[in-house]
């Protein structure tokens, strides 16, 4: 019954991206991602014999009285992550074959992560819109209203201009000195070179790099009928093709794009999903923090 | 190949439609957005053929559709042959007049009339016709070989008289209706006698050409026959010369001078012989004299010897009725008793009369029963004893006849007793110093029957009138005006009776119409019409009408006819509703009419038909060929009309339905979604 409000159509249809977020986010699971670190929380993860140069805070001395050796405690890491996503707000997200569009459908999985970071984990949040250019930055938070905040964020992130992902990521690695979390949703309209070349750096601040390549199934799969005249949503360029190009060398244009930009990724330490407009947003969401709690 | 409305041709004006959408914008095409162009290839190959060919096949699906639509709305037609062989129809005309009757002609006619409708296609359609004293249309265009068989063969030799006129105008009928070429086959024996007076009434329309088959070609044969007879219908006292003469015309035509034995036959018996000498094609007159008719209607009949071809036409009936003489009620005022003397003495004079006049005052007319009288007249009697007055409303309501006259009384009475209308006023012309004259007078009244008047309006004209009564002529029939208009004789008819109003009076006061010798057949002919005596008896000509009644309205029994040979041509329901008789064969008609009155009829052929005498070559030819040339004239419109026009409006909706539905198909699949190859 729930799954079918998470068809994408029908969230597209829901205008607050609160309510939207939550019921995507309570529809499925609360809190599956956990931290990578080890931390002060109060989850015990295990004993390590101790070695010297080790914090005495961390002896667990009512164990060393009765054994008379000393162990380190070691517990999980808390909610203290650091969550930022970088939104694609170029004019190429604006694209849709039918609703959503690539730009909402990142909304919506956006809001879903701060909504699941904020309500559920009590991590700081914090979002960049860019293209070509820093549009908005909200700084990561957890205090109050901080999900109103990027929410509204969200809202204002209207598709325009071109990308560019080394402005915002300079911006990026600018103002963010904590580590943690960073999420790039975008269609990667990029060679992958070029784009692992980019923010393969952030990872090596610390910082856990997620790439969401949202795409539309008509961009995959794309279905021509006859010759067509195409215009490019970001240079307004136009090229006129035929539609037997478009069954055969564009698709594995596109498949051979996807591979290799999963395959940068991976070789760089990033981690890298496909999200397809046309899928629910809850079975995205599952599919990838099912796979994170597998990698821990 | 035509069109009905060719007018909604310029419908197809709409074709620049889809010639507008599929060639003027064809090229046009809404650029496609998308998020990059990186992964695309610019190309433009010869799949785009593939889009020109199928929108090729739509544009001209869409084409088809305007252009059957406007033809639909221009309602095309072709003329295609018509079922019926050419589409003429075969009418063939029989003659059965009475001149058939002669020789073999007859026959012949029929058995060659036969052998034409044998030898026709069996799918062209004919029709039968007779022509005799009418043309009479046996069967409807049709095709069935055995019901036009028996039409033809159920025609007989009749006895009425042939008219070619009345063939061109039937015919001319039936072409109006037909609306298809004819071809007329007349079988005939050609009479020259049946050629009408106006040559233009038996001329065909053009799209009739006529097939004469004379059956009597060559010269006519000798025929003497009984042209005329003279007899009184009415007879009082045989031994009286003047009232039982009868004169008999023996004619010969084409025959050369001879002398024939002419008999007086009655009631089958013959009771004189006379030797006549008829001159070479002349006349000759016989005469006889009643001597032995007994009371009662006798059977008469003037023959003579055979001996031509012909011998249906060799005698002529009448009938005789003999009675006592007739008494005639004549009631007049106090005053007035020239009236009587002058009525009585042309009443005697008459040569056919048998009548006595019973002058009665008014007065004395109280007790008296009109049914016991041939007619009454009312001079200048006004008053009348109720009793009697509502006695001859009685009788004239029964059948009985009366005739009134209006002396100098009508200016003091405005009331006509038995005419059931007043006078207006009384005009006297001898005030002014002048008198009025006879201006119209309608010669086919019985009363005033006359054949040929002459210049002297039949010897009306020297009547004077002095003074007359204006009387509202209503209903009634005007016989005669004044020349101011003023009606002088009326006839109005009342339940089964007439009356008969003379508007001024008989005393020679009023006028001075006694004193002339109209005044004598004028008392004559109204004595004969009102007593009845002329539809009891005498002759008529074969297809002369009898009126058996008097009006719709009539309350009275049932009529009874027995024609000629025994059988009553009325059947119960007729006998009981029918106004009136065609005589349509020769011999005796014994009629018991609605009043009452029984009378016997003698039926004889018109003697016209009797003059064998083909016509001119000149003149067949100028009828047949009168056809004809019109016929070639109009060839082209017999030929169009033997093609009918067809409609294709189904067929070309059904082809723009078939345009419509493939262009549907063909334009959803270029709407519709493609399925996955890959």
């Amino acid at each position: 019954m729930l799954q079918r409000y998470l068809d994408p159509a029908v969230l597209a249809g829901i205008s607050s991206l609160d309510l939207l977020a939550k019921t995507v986010v309570d529809g499925f699971v609360a809190g599956l991602h956990r931290s990578p670190d080890f931390g002060f929380s109060q989850e015990f993860a295990e004993y390590r014999a101790y070695t010297p140069g080790d914090d005495l805070r961390h002896v667990d001395w009512n164990l060393y009285a009765r054994t008379e050796r000393c162990y380190i405690k070691r517990y999980r890491g808390e909610t203290n992550s650091q969550l930022t996503i970088l939104l694609d707000a170029s004019n190429s997200m604006q694209y849709t074959s039918g609703p959503p569009t690539k730009m909402d459908y990142a909304r919506f999985i956006a809001a879903s992560l701060f909504y699941l970071g904020i309500h559920n984990q009590r991590d700081a949040a914090g979002l960049i819109v860019f293209d070509d250019e820093v549009r908005d930055y909200i700084r990561p938070s957890t205090r109050p209203g901080q999900l109103a905040r990027l929410f509204a964020g969200l809202e204002r992130a209207e598709p325009r201009a071109r990308t560019n992902y080394a402005r915002p990521l300079e911006h990026f690695r600018n103002f963010l000195h904590r580590r943690g979390i960073a999420i790039v949703i975008s269609d990667f309209y990029e060679d992958p070179e070029t784009i692992i070349h980019t923010i393969a750096p952030l990872r090596f601040h610390g910082h856990e790099v997620i790439l969401f390549h949202i795409l539309d199934p008509e961009e995959i799969r794309p279905d021509f009928k006859g010759p067509a005249l195409l215009v490019d949503l970001e240079t307004e360029t136009r090229m006129e093709v035929i539609p037997e190009y478009v069954k055969t060398s564009y698709r594995a244009k596109v498949d051979a794009h996807i591979e290799t930009l999963r395959d940068k990724a991976r070789a760089a330490g990033l981690d890298y999903q496909l999200l397809i407009t046309d899928r629910p947003l809850d079975a995205a969401l599952r599919e990838y923090l099912t796979m994170r709690q597998e990698g821990n | 190949m035509g069109f009905l409305a060719p007018w909604f041709l310029g419908g197809l004006a709409a074709l620049g439609v889809p010639v507008f959408v599929h060639l003027l914008r064809k090229h046009i095409s809404v650029p496609r957005p998308v998020s990059s162009l990186m992964f695309f290839e610019h190309g433009k190959q010869s799949s785009t053929r593939h889009r020109r060919l199928r929108y090729l096949l739509l544009f001209a699906l869409r084409l088809a559709l305007v252009l059957l639509v406007a033809l639909a709305f221009a309602n095309p037609f072709i003329r295609r042959a018509s079922t019926h062989a050419n589409g003429r129809l075969l009418l063939i005309v029989l003659d059965n007049s009475f001149s058939m009757r002669a020789g073999t002609r007859f026959s012949d006619a029929k058995q060659q009339a036969l052998a034409l409708l044998a030898a026709r296609p069996h799918d062209e359609r004919a029709q039968i016709a007779a022509l005799g004293g009418e043309v009479e249309l046996l069967t409807q265009p049709i095709t069935d070989d055995a019901q036009l068989r028996a039409a033809l063969a159920s025609i007989e030799p009749g006895d009425g008289r042939g008219n070619f006129g009345e063939l061109g105008r039937a015919v001319r009928a039936l072409a109006e209706t037909a609306r298809a070429p004819i071809d007329l086959h007349l079988f005939s024996d050609m009479q020259h006698s049946a050629v009408p007076a106006n040559f233009g009434d038996m001329v065909f329309p053009s799209q009739v050409k006529l097939m004469l088959h004379n059956v009597a070609s060559g010269v006519a044969p000798p025929n003497w026959t009984v042209e005329s007879v003279n007899a009184p219908a009415q007879i009082a006292d045989p031994k009286d010369p003047k009232q039982s003469r009868v004169e008999a015309v023996v004619a010969g035509f084409n025959t050369p001078a001879a002398s024939k034995n002419v008999s007086l036959v009655i009631n089958g018996k013959v009771v004189a012989t006379q030797r006549a000498d008829v001159p070479a094609d002349g006349r000759t007159k016989v005469t006889f004299s009643l001597l032995n008719v007994a009371y009662g209607f006798n059977r008469c009949e003037i023959r003579i010897d055979g001996g031509d071809s012909f011998p249906a036409d060799d005698a002529t009936v009448f009938s005789v009725r003999r009675s006592d003489p007739e008494r005639v009620l004549f009631v007049h005022a106090n005053l007035d008793t020239r009236s009587a003397v002058y009525f009585g003495a042309a009443l005697e004079a008459a040569a056919q009369s048998s009548y006595v006049l019973q002058p009665v005052t008014a007065e004395q007319a109280t007790d008296l029963d009109p049914s016991r009288f041939a007619f009454v007249v009312l001079s200048d009697a006004l008053t009348l004893p109720s009793i009697f007055e509502h006695a001859l409303n009685a009788y004239v309501a029964r059948g009985g006849n009366v005739l009134i006259a209006l002396g100098t009384s009508a200016a003091h009475r405005a009331r006509v007793p038995i005419w059931s209308g007043e006078t207006q006023e009384a005009r006297d012309y001898a005030r002014d110093s002048s008198s009025a004259t006879i201006g119209q007078i309608d010669f086919s009244h019985p009363a005033l029957i006359q054949d040929q008047p002459g210049r002297d309006n039949g010897g009306w004209s020297e009547v004077k009138v002095n003074y007359a009564a204006i009387v509202d002529p209503g209903s009634a029939r005007v016989a005669a005006r004044l020349a101011d208009g003023t009606p002088i004789v009326l006839d109005k008819q009342i339940g089964e009776g007439h009356v008969l109003l003379l508007a001024s009076g008989l005393d020679n006061l009023t006028n001075d119409l006694p004193l002339h010798p109209v005044f004598v057949a004028f008392v004559d002919r109204a004595a004969r019409y009102l007593s009845g005596s002329e539809r009891l008896s005498g002759s008529r000509l074969v297809d002369a009408y009898v009126q058996l009644r008097a009006g719709q309205e009539s309350t009275a029994g049932s009529v009874e006819v027995i024609d000629p040979d025994g059988h009553r041509p009325l059947t119960l329901g007729e006998e009981r509703t029918a106004q009136s008789l065609r005589l349509e064969k020769a011999g005796f008609y014994r009629i018991h009419f609605a009043n009452g009155h029984d009378a016997v009829i003698g039926v004889n052929p018109d003697r016209r038909e009797s003059d064998l005498a083909p016509m001119q070559e000149d003149t067949l030819k100028l009828w047949s060929g009168s056809s004809s040339s019109e016929g070639n004239s109009a060839a082209a419109a017999a030929s169009n009309e033997g093609r009918q026009p067809v409609s294709l409006w189904w067929y070309v909706i059904l082809l723009a339905l078939l345009a419509a539905i493939a262009e549907t198909v063909l334009a959803s699949r270029h709407l519709g979604t493609l399925r996955e190859e890959a």
